[in-house]
């Protein structure tokens, strides 16, 4: 931005948020300053898209490709595809081969797969769940004879000739991947991996090449459906991307690039496209944002953050704690359940897109769960939308300038929304037509109020103690109403909201994570010899997990000892079925004291989630699972620091006055152009901050301050 | 405004405890008082707060449902059972201070209505003098004679105060694992009284002050089996009662503890006419009759049973009738239902209509708005002494759900006819599964503790077809919607039983132009257990659903038990041994792989614990759904699939389908046209060569019954039906025409039938006020 002209930026971080219409790009330079790049999205090569958006972002800088790329040092790629690929059911033909008999287990699914994501209504409306087609068919999957029980104890010896016969099956078949899942193989991997050889042995002799997928090797952990839909993923979904992520990575070094692009992972950290668990970047985008945040916090000390997401279809909630990711370790997505580690984030299908209507038969006030999406509501008369959505409720409040929406891209017309209100909310309820609007908009803050409570109160915090960070293109609009009174420590919203995923991508860690079952039980009155064993145990399976990380590193050519390592573990009281993830306060383990200290960790954290009357320690404690998160360090975007100027706005960021509807009144909303804004400026409300794909709302009772990091502060007044 | 606090009346010594100073018995005394002079409930003929500020009301109600949503799933994760953690079997509701529910959780919502029934039991027996009801209380409950389901499902219930007032109740319910009945698991059999049926606790004040006292703990946990789950489950149930507590509180710090109280009870009156609107919006008025069966097969050796007078098979039947009133009101009448037995399948008044409420919650009533307004909604007929309303003290209910679900299933018929006559063809289901096998039993487990097992994967049943498609298979259940039958890896934790096969069971969906959803089944090989036994229980002589215009009732249950079954020493020879599924139990192929095992293969579908050791084997067989439509209608292709997706044994697609198909080198069927066509045409030939006129054979079937030519179990269940509905009994008379002094009565059969003439009610001892929720 400062950079005089004819000395070329120094440009080195890009991160890409590839999503199903748009493609975004985040470039940062030396200096820490950054532009956005956007272009539509090209699903058939996705590197044309990204290329298209680069040159739109650098452009803007007055960069040509070349130029821009030449000296960038690492780029992080997220996007829709894979997941696009498992909703189509698009992946490869795959073969499966689980235990002799349990052959139908995978096509049965888990009965929760046929009501997964719906709202309320629909889980308990029988008649509307289905179940989704399997990812390998049932005439595709072969079982093996042999049984291994919870204990890791064989009960059966594997019949290889069984083995044998299902590979043979398979690669007759011309499957393009086959997925091997037997029960407890997390336990005692044995059999599986004697299957797996034997099926590497048979694709040998038959002189194709067909890649093969162990659960022992990927996911080793418990709940076979979990387990076994992960592994498939492997084989379905990541591959194909694998593909995808080598063309992006092959088109960037044709244009300069010298470095191998890192892919957003679940677990929140990035990973390389080579990396052997690629079906953890199944989801990336939204994750994006979340990393964005914990980035920020980091940089700026905030410890505990409520990361908040509007967007055209939902609400994504996210928290970071103690400087802490939540992980979920058995996920579900696109109605599978999933082994993966997943940052923790809770949608509610409500956005700005969202349908509202009256329930014909109790006149209840629904918000979504369908939206309108890209077509905006009725306010658009060309997107054929006749049911009021939320942005109909903001042409009638005046939150929109209808004619700068996507930086005036769409025309919307206020006088529709104002008659599909009064036709479809307004009459029915016995309001005005401004009343049902500011109604609806009411309602839906206060669920979304309530959704962030609730999250916040389940992990044991109350949000004072909490930073509440909103970005997103709807984001900004509602950041008042859905933090009003929750007495956050602070609200935030970044001036850059719209892109705050791609930010990110750009900001994340490179970090490999890997997980394995345990069953290490002991009593509450344990001897100190056998606390020992326990810790012992659990040292063994991060010793584990280190090669494993270290091995992940290798291939990008990090050797050991620049990997920062950080171990975890679960734990639960003793026949509990849901354990805790709790990162380790102890670098290893080794004695029974530190075993004692793993447990104080454990029980702290308890107490805090649930209640403390829940806590169990009568009962002993068993840890569940090890952890192992290996990162090192890489280049990331520089926070801005500029210096603060007067608190009065420049006069060319006023761009007028709108009407705005709050409260039961009209008052005259101050309008200001967000790019115009200086640090230092303190803007008191009614007043609207606009920009070409954000809209920042400031109502009365409320103001809002730019720091010298280009972060917008609201406060209650 | 019936709801208003009369605090100015209730000044004084007599203070009670409701908010403005009544005592619960004045204030439920009152609300009902309003309910029935005016048909709203508690007099609501307006509701001012959702009628004046329809945003405040909506919020209020959206942040109260969400939390308790959410109390729900945080707190399930305490749990140690997989009954709670998998497969969600627990719920929590909140109540109003009178004790209707105003909104609920998902998961087991029967209990929305017998935990709401456990208030008001508090209420009417003066609770609040004796042992007194203040803030921070814990009450338990589980007593089936004042309307739980089943004594397995316990209730945490906990009065919420604001500024020392009761404004209203949380109830939280787990189904535990075992309750300590005769038998292990945690719905046994064999008992035939209360007195065998499992630990009792009656509306108990177990903790003050948020704190649960030491004889309760001492003495519940030692009276159940599986301790460690009994534990944990009470510990869910009052963190999530104490979370929801803890919302409320906080609304209406934030709201105004005015706006709650009117919510508190307009969302009741709301709830009742929601139902009423989606009554008149999907059905058409008029009568349904139907019809539901299920066999309770006592005689044979393997039930084993403590008294002479319940060794006898009979038959549950339940006759129902809905009428629909042209305003949306309705009546449910179940006037010939046969009388209670000397076995576990009888059910309370209370949780038979609040079961009721939970299928209508999945068809007619899928809305938020889900609460004690569509009992007040509802006007129930069950007669006192039938098998769903007792008059005896003394019954047993531990699987009230054997007949429930049967009963249930004809209502769902009924409904579907109207939804079918209206158009709402998506909607219509042929009905539910039979929702068993249960597979149960106990000993000491691979950790060498006292353990008791509940497999819970029935809780995913086929499903009824549609009048647009095919029923799902292995999905759901009618008393959680929210079916799931867990991983395998998770049940080899909770029981010593390795599986050696999960697969879809064929045939089991009933047949039809749209078939009903297949179920599935799990074969377990002992594994690690000692002194163990299991036991059957489901329906096996008789298919307990029907299936609607002209589709077929799903397959009924068997039982496949193998013992000394050889198994080792043919693992140790690499030898074939059973695995996957029992595919056509006509042919059966496991039997001749273990040429010295003593097998039990028979309809013999209800045991008592049977001693199992290890290498023995057990098939748990879940049921399939019924079909709707003729099975000649059905797309022939999509038989073809049937045959290629194991959802169909072969020989049935020709003689049930009319379908022929080859089959290809590979195994693969496909579909012969021509010779389909010609099949089909010929077997309705044969319907057409078989048929009489219906009045003929109604003359022969009048012979038999004048004859009284039936089984003794068929007489003894009319009989019984005679005797308690009379009305019954008189168009019985008339439909086929018998002389006026024909009777049947249980004196004539030759079979034991104590309680028919002797029979004491729980309202007769002392002190005891019921609560009456129906016409009886």
């Amino acid at each position: 931005m400062n950079v005089p002209v004819g000395i070329l930026r120094n440009v080195q971080v890009l991160g890409i948020d590839a999503g199903g219409t748009m493609t975004d790009t985040f470039f940062v330079d030396q200096d820490g300053d950054f532009v956005v790049g956007k272009a539509q999205s090209t699903p058939q090569n996705e590197a044309l898209g990204l290329i298209a958006s680069s040159e739109d972002g650098l452009g803007s800088w007055g960069l040509s490709l070349a130029d821009g790329l030449k000296h960038l040092q690492t780029g992080v790629y997220s996007g829709t595809a894979m997941l696009n690929r498992v909703v189509q059911r698009k992946g490869l033909k795959c073969g499966l081969i689980v235990n002799a008999g349990m052959e139908d287990f995978h096509r049965m699914g888990r009965a929760i797969q046929c009501y997964l994501g719906y709202a309320y209504e629909d889980r308990i409306h029988l008649n509307t769940h289905r179940y989704d087609p399997p990812l390998v068919p049932r005439n595709l999957t072969r079982g093996v004879a042999e049984r291994t029980d919870m204990f890791g104890k064989v009960v059966i010896p594997l019949r290889e000739e069984t083995a044998r016969a299902a590979a043979r099956d398979l690669i007759a078949a011309d499957v393009e991947g086959i997925v091997i899942s037997l029960l407890h193989s997390y336990k005692n991997p044995a059999h599986e991996r004697r299957v797996r050889d034997i099926v590497t042995e048979e694709i040998a002799k038959s002189g194709k090449a067909i890649p093969v997928f162990a659960s022992a090797d990927y996911y080793p952990v418990r709940k076979e459906t979990h387990r076994t839909n992960t592994t498939i993923l492997e084989g379905y979904a990541a591959e194909p991307s694998r593909q995808t992520l080598k063309k992006i990575s092959d088109a960037f070094k044709e244009h300069g690039t010298k470095f191998d692009f890192r892919v957003m992972a679940t677990h929140g950290g990035t990973i390389s496209w080579k990396a052997k668990e690629l079906a953890r970047t199944i989801v990336s985008g939204p994750i994006g944002g979340v990393i964005g945040a914990k980035y920020l916090g980091e940089v700026l000390g905030y410890n505990n953050i409520a990361c908040s997401d509007i967007g055209g279809t939902s609400f994504d909630v996210a928290l970071i704690t103690q400087g802490e990711l939540t992980i979920k370790n058995d996920p579900d997505m696109a109605r599978l359940v999933l082994s993966l580690p997943l940052v923790a984030m809770d949608s509610v299908g409500a956005g700005a897109g969202s349908f509202i209507r009256l329930d014909p038969y109790t006149k209840a006030i629904k918000l979504g769960p369908d939206s309108a999406g890209y077509r905006v509501g009725v306010c658009w008369k060309e997107s054929g939308i006749e049911t009021v959505t939320i942005s109909d409720c903001h042409m009638v409040l005046g939150y929109l300038n209808p004619d700068n929406f996507l930086g005036g891209a769409v025309k919307l017309d206020r006088q529709r929304s104002v008659d599909a209100i009064k036709a479809q909310v307004a009459d029915p309820l016995g309001l005005s037509v401004e009343d049902a609007a500011a109604g609806v908009i009411e309602l839906l803050d206060s669920d979304l109020r309530d959704y962030l409570r609730s999250m916040i109160s389940a992990k044991g915090y109350s949000p004072q103690s909490f930073v509440c960070f909103s970005y997103g293109g709807a984001g900004p609009v509602h950041t008042y109403g859905y933090t009003e009174g929750l007495g956050f420590e602070d609200v935030i919203v970044p001036a850059w909201a719209a892109g705050f995923s791609a930010f990110g991508c750009a900001a994340a860690d490179f970090e490999y994570r890997y997980d394995k079952s345990l069953d290490i039980n002991l009593a509450p009155d344990a001897p100190d010899d056998l606390s020992e064993k326990a810790a012992k145990t659990l040292q063994g399976a991060w010793d584990e997990l280190t090669r494993n990380v270290l091995e992940e590193f290798k291939l990008n050519g990090y050797e050991a000892d620049q990997v920062t390592l950080q171990p975890g573990y679960r734990m639960q009281y003793r026949g509990q079925l849901n354990d805790l993830e709790i990162e380790s306060p102890l670098p290893s383990a080794d004695t029974a004291e530190d075993w004692a200290k793993l447990v104080d960790a454990f029980n702290a954290t308890y107490g805090r989630v649930y209640a403390a009357s829940a806590r169990s320690p009568e009962l002993g404690y068993s840890v569940t699972g090890a952890i192992m998160r290996g990162s090192v360090p890489i280049q990331k975007p520089k926070i801005p620091k500029e210096p603060l100027e007067g608190e009065t706005p420049p006069a060319d960021a006023f761009l007028g006055t709108r009407k705005f509807y709050r409260k039961k009144r009209w008052v005259d909303a101050q309008l200001y152009r967000m790019e115009s804004l200086r640090p230092g400026n303190r803007v008191a409300g009614p007043a609207i901050i606009e920009s070409d794909a954000t809209t920042f709302v400031v109502p009365d009772g409320f103001e809002t301050f730019l720091d010298g990091h280009r972060l917008f502060h609201l406060k209650e007044v | 405004m019936n709801i208003n606090v009369r605090a100015t009346e209730t000044q004084g010594a007599t203070r009670g405890i409701v908010r403005g100073g009544e005592t619960l018995k004045e204030h439920r005394d009152r609300l009902m008082e309003a309910t029935r002079r005016t048909k709203h409930y508690a007099g609501l003929e307006k509701l001012e707060l959702r009628d004046t500020q329809p945003i405040h009301y909506n919020k209020l109600f959206s942040r109260l449902r969400a939390g308790v949503v959410d109390a729900r799933e945080t707190a399930k994760k305490i749990a140690a059972s997989p009954i709670v953690e998998q497969e969600g079997e627990l719920c929590f509701t909140l109540y109003n201070a009178a004790g209707d529910s105003i909104l609920t959780s998902t998961g087991i919502i029967i209990h929305v209505g017998t935990m709401g029934a456990a208030i008001k039991y508090m209420i009417e027996n003066d609770w609040e003098s004796n042992p007194g009801i203040h803030d921070k209380d814990l009450f338990c409950n589980n007593d089936c004679l004042i309307g739980n389901v089943h004594p397995c499902d316990i209730h945490t219930i906990v009065p919420i105060f604001w500024e020392g007032e009761l404004i209203g109740w949380v109830g939280g319910v787990t189904h535990v694992i075992d309750t300590g009945s005769v038998g292990p698991g945690s719905m046994s059999t064999g008992q035939v009284q209360r007195f065998g049926d499992g630990y009792q606790i009656t509306c108990r004040k177990v903790g003050a002050n948020d704190t649960l006292f030491r004889d309760w703990l001492h003495e519940s946990q030692r009276m159940v089996r599986t301790t460690r789950y009994w534990m944990l489950d009470e510990r869910t149930r009052i963190a999530g009662c104490h979370m929801i507590r803890k919302l409320v509180e906080e609304v209406v710090a934030e709201e105004g503890i005015e706006a709650y109280w009117k919510f508190a009870y307009e969302a009741v009156e709301h709830g009742r006419q929601g139902l009423q609107n989606r009554i008149k919006a999907m059905t058409i008025p008029g009568t349904y009759r139907q019809v539901g069966f299920v066999d309770v097969p006592y005689a044979h050796e393997d039930v084993r049973v403590p008294s002479d007078f319940a060794k006898l098979d009979t038959i549950m039947h339940s006759p129902s009738e809905i009428t629909i009133r042209g305003d949306g009101t309705w009546r449910l009448d179940f006037e010939g239902a046969s009388r209670w037995g000397w076995h576990t399948y009888n059910a309370h008044q209370v949780s038979f209509t609040s079961g009721i409420w939970v299928m209508m919650t999945q068809t007619l009533i899928p809305s938020e708005m889900i609460n004690d307004g569509a009992a007040y909604g509802t006007e129930f007929r069950l007669p006192k002494g039938t098998w769903m309303n007792p008059d005896d003290r003394r019954v047993a209910f531990s699987y009230a759900w054997h007949f429930l679900v049967s009963s249930w299933t004809a209502l769902w018929r009924g409904l579907s006819r109207s939804y079918y006559g209206r158009g709402y063809l998506e909607e219509v289901n042929a009905g539910n599964a039979n929702t068993s096998n249960w597979l149960q039993g106990g000993g000491f487990n691979q950790y060498d503790e006292i353990h008791a097992v509940n497999s819970f994967e029935c809780a995913a049943n086929g499903t009824g077809a549609t009048a647009v498609h095919d029923g799902l298979s292995h999905a759901a259940a009618i008393w959680n919607p929210e079916g799931d039958m867990g991983d395998m890896e998770i049940w080899e934790l909770a029981e010593p039983l390795v599986y050696l096969g999960r697969q879809i069971k064929a045939n089991s969906g009933g047949a039809g132009k749209y078939r009903g959803g297949c179920g599935f089944e799990s074969l377990r090989m002992v594994w690690n257990a000692k002194d163990w036994t299991m036991f059957f229980m489901g329906n096996g002589h008789m298919s307990s659903d029907w299936g609607l215009m002209g589709g077929y009732p799903a397959a009924s249950g068997y039982r496949f038990a193998a013992h000394d079954t050889g198994l080792k020493e043919l693992i140790a020879s690499g030898a074939p041994i059973p695995f996957g599924g029992d595919t056509d139990p006509q042919n059966p192929v496991w039997d001749a792989l273990m040429p010295d095992a003593k097998i039990k293969r028979d309809k013999q579908a209800i045991t008592t614990e049977e001693m199992f050791k290890d290498y023995d084997l057990y098939l748990n067989y879940m049921r399939g759904g019924p079909g709707f439509g003729d099975p000649l209608d059905r797309e022939p292709q999509s038989v073809v699939d049937d045959l290629n997706g194991g959802y169909l044994v072969e020989r049935f697609a020709a003689q049930v389908y009319g379908v022929v198909a080859a089959k290809a080198a590979d195994g693969a069927f496909t579909l012969d046209g021509p010779a389909t066509e010609a099949r089909r045409a010929e077997i309705r030939r044969e319907r057409l060569a078989k048929s009489v006129p219906t009045r003929e054979w109604m003359k022969s079937e009048r012979e038999k019954i004048l004859a009284k030519e039936a089984g003794d179990h068929v007489k003894q269940m009319f009989a019984s039906s005679f005797k308690l509905g009379p009305k019954f009994f008189k168009d019985f008379q008339t439909f086929w025409d018998l002389p006026e002094d024909w009777k049947l009565l249980e004196e004539e059969i030759g079979v034991p039938h104590y309680g028919s003439h002797y029979h004491m009610d729980v309202s007769e001892l002392p002190d005891v006020k019921t609560v009456q929720f129906v016409e009886q």
